[in-house]
């Protein structure tokens, strides 16, 4: 028996076909092609073979960027206990909590651009935290935080926390609320204390949350840009001190228009999130069949 | 159950006032800055808001035209750079002037701002870039442009008498192989700004403002020793191989061309003087390296910076945003570097290499610097022309009231001098990209390294890139 060929599901595919092919795969195929050539956007690539890869291996900032990005993982974590600790926090019944949980997700919703703005002028010389420790008396002169070198990345982290507290809480928050109030009960009736009500139940219930705001933060976190982009003023900080793969990326591009060598950052930085991806897809996988 | 209620209200309370402590700082101006050697001077917009509007446009004048052979209908695309909506008005007069003076032009106008370079990458990758291109001769993307054989090389094709109206200083700026490519347009002045209390507290005279460079380090500490601030002094992070030119008398390149020498003792005197005052605590570490120059600005106009070096142009800004220092506002001539130059170009107008239409993309640029557009601009904004024929205008020798205009009557005489003395960088943006990071190891980090290492390990990695 023979199948009739039918064009039509085809044609209802078409346009989302066209507008991937457009807008994910031929940019994709664009940035390839591109990491193999010198181009500086407004005259034609140069075919260079393997260069940008050779070069970016002996490239000193690309590894700074590479371990600042990967020093920027420690967020995650962070980010987890945080936001499940206020999850906690709001899911009591109290008055106006409703009001607590709103405000706490203004972050959220704020653009990164005001939001790093704002720390940066918290951050100034003569901004909020040093007018601050200065009417205290803690410090005399003050502190030039974010032209300390030690200091830019883990001002930037700090951002990325406070910002993302509040988004994350919400999911750990509906995690908390599918818990079955019996499992309480129940801890409580062994004798386990708040804390170790929470260790032995709301732990264990919100692990599929856990695995998809631990997976998402930390892609996230690889690709970082817009809080070191804000906070140091466009330089990436003095002595690089910020500068994490994407913004050494956007900044071989844009600012030394080396958009040949920038597309090979970009594909390095590709195969580095693809792992992560895989991890992801197999901590999904693990997930369900634990089920 | 209550007192956990309450720590829970508390705590909640807490979080929600450290969440939300920063909501009530201001955001700074987005407006990019175009900067000068040895100071800076932002777009003509960047402060023009409380600019007078324009009188009655100007009639045409055959006499303007002065760019033969104009092509028959030609439609020529212009971009300019931070000037809408500010000055619509003016330049929407100016073209329809230009278009009764040279009829068989349109012109299709379109100002762009903090996206200018971007945009202006993307559409001479696309094949689609304007015929007229307004560029910054202070940013150095004339000669950047100009070097990469995508723009019209003028010195060919302008008619004498038409390049004698400039002053010889700004059109022969940015020069490639010794061929300019740009007709000078407005022009800025560097004037430093200071804060009269400030100065008062440090029993300073703002009359008595150091004449050259070499008096920042003793003002500065000072400033730190009896006022208890510190300086707001930028460098000019986009172009410090031009600001080791203008500041510190420094030689950057070989005569050949094929060795860097911005290492010789000249250049280490000049890194050694910031770093000097980096390590006795008198400046804004982060406004010495930022790229922002709003950052300095908006310091100066919040009352805590002693002094600031930018255009009169921007004394608007500080007149909008307080009041009470506008009161107490006193301007100084920026002092001179080692050069003894006192600056360079601010802003021009370029053709593309490949237009269909170069003569009139020419007469339009042409059109934009000549000394009666210039004086009109002048008119509504603190900027001044680029040609001795617009300064015998008697606008420019009548006193002005406002501070912001107080340099009128001697910008003519300063704006004659100005030369670019910085000779052709090959491969700048990336040198400059090394000269940043060799200054910021000399001045930041625990270990600095001495001003002469780092700038000698700086030229040998420029050098390789010569190779």
């Amino acid at each position: 028996m023979t199948r009739r060929f039918r064009a039509t599901p085809y044609l209802f595919l078409l346009p989302a076909v066209a507008l991937i092919g457009v807008f994910v795969v031929y940019p994709i195929i664009a940035v390839v092609y591109y990491s193999f050539t010198d181009y500086d956007i407004v005259r034609p690539p140069v075919w260079v073979g393997f260069d940008n890869y050779v070069q970016l291996f002996a490239d000193k900032t690309f590894w700074l960027a590479l371990t600042h990005s990967f020093i920027y993982l420690i967020v995650t974590p962070i980010l987890i206990i945080l936001s499940i600790a206020l999850a906690i926090v709001v899911n009591r019944k109290l008055r106006g909590i409703h009001i607590f949980r709103a405000l706490y997700f203004v972050p959220a919703v704020s653009g990164s651009i005001a939001i790093g703005l704002s720390w940066r002028f918290l951050f100034d010389r003569t901004g909020f935290i040093n007018s601050v420790l200065q009417s205290l008396g803690i410090i005399h002169d003050p502190i030039q935080w974010l032209s300390t070198p030690s200091l830019v990345l883990p001002i930037a982290m700090l951002l990325t926390i406070w910002a993302g507290i509040g988004y994350y809480s919400v999911i750990f928050l509906a995690g908390l609320q599918n818990i079955p109030e019996e499992l309480y009960d129940a801890a409580l009736i062994d004798g386990c204390n708040d804390l170790q009500k929470h260790w032995h139940v709301s732990l264990p219930g919100l692990r599929p949350q856990i695995v998809f705001v631990g997976v998402i933060s930390s892609l996230a976190a690889l690709k970082v840009f817009d809080e070191i982009y804000v906070l140091t003023g466009t330089t990436g900080g003095v002595l690089d001190s910020g500068v994490t793969m994407v913004f050494y990326l956007w900044r071989q591009a844009f600012r030394l228009e080396h958009a040949g060598y920038a597309a090979a950052i970009a594909i390095t930085l590709l195969a580095i999130t693809l792992v992560f991806s895989m991890v992801n897809v197999r901590l999904l996988e693990r997930q369900e069949a634990d089920r | 159950v209550k007192l956990k209620r309450t720590l829970t209200m508390a705590l909640a309370t807490s979080l929600l006032f450290v969440a939300c402590s920063s909501s009530a700082t201001p955001t700074p101006s987005s407006a990019p800055a175009a900067t000068t050697p040895a100071t800076s001077t932002a777009p003509a917009s960047a402060a023009a808001s409380t600019a007078p509007a324009s009188a009655a446009p100007l009639a045409a004048d055959p006499a303007e035209a002065v760019i033969p052979n104009v092509e028959a209908n030609a439609e020529i695309h212009f971009w300019t750079f931070y000037l809408s909506p500010t000055f619509d008005n003016y330049i929407k007069a100016t073209i329809a002037r230009f278009q009764q003076t040279y009829p068989t032009v349109k012109v299709d106008w379109e100002d762009h701002q903090g996206t200018f370079k971007d945009d202006l990458n993307s559409a001479f990758a696309a094949g689609n870039a304007p015929d007229v291109i307004n560029l910054s001769v202070s940013e150095g993307w004339v000669s950047e442009y100009a070097s990469k054989g995508l723009l019209l090389n003028l010195d060919d094709k302008v008619p004498q008498a038409v390049k004698d109206i400039y002053f010889p200083g700004l059109w022969k700026e940015q020069l490639i192989d010794g061929k300019n490519y740009q007709f000078p347009w407005y022009q800025g002045l560097n004037v430093e700004l200071i804060n009269k209390r400030l100065f008062a507290k440090a029993g300073l005279d703002p009359a008595a403002f150091p004449k050259t460079i070499d008096g920042l380090p003793q003002l500065c500490q000072t400033l730190k020793d009896k006022a208890g601030t510190v300086c707001d002094i930028r460098l000019t992070v986009s172009d410090l191989i031009a600001q080791m030119v203008y500041e510190g008398g420094v030689k950057p390149i070989s005569d050949d061309g094929k060795t860097f020498t911005f290492d010789s003792p000249e250049a280490v005197a000049w890194l050694q003087m910031y770093v000097d005052m980096v390590k006795a605590g008198t400046v804004d570490n982060t406004t010495l390296t930022t790229t922002d120059d709003r950052t300095g600005l908006l310091l100066f106009s919040a009352g805590q910076a002693p002094f600031y070096a930018t255009g009169p142009n921007l004394i608007r800004d500080v007149k909008s945003n307080n009041a009470e220092l506008y009161a107490d506002l006193a301007t100084a001539p920026a002092p001179l570097g080692k050069s003894g130059v006192t600056g360079k170009g601010l802003m021009s107008i370029s053709v593309k290499g490949d237009t269909k239409f170069p003569n009139a993309s020419m007469a339009l640029a042409q059109y934009f610097t000549n000394p009666r557009s210039m004086v009109e601009f002048a008119k509504i904004v603190s900027v001044y022309p680029s040609s001795a024929e617009a300064f015998k205008d008697p606008f420019f020798s009548t006193a002005a009231s406002a501070i912001e205009d107080s340099a009128r009557p001697l910008a003519g005489g300063i704006i004659s001098t100005y030369a670019d003395i910085v000779p052709t960088i090959p491969k700048k943006a990336d040198v400059n990209d090394i000269v940043l990071k060799a200054i910021e190891s000399a001045l930041f980090g625990d270990n600095p390294v001495s001003a002469q290492q780092a700038l000698t390990d700086a030229v040998a990695k420029a050098n390789a890139l010569l190779k």
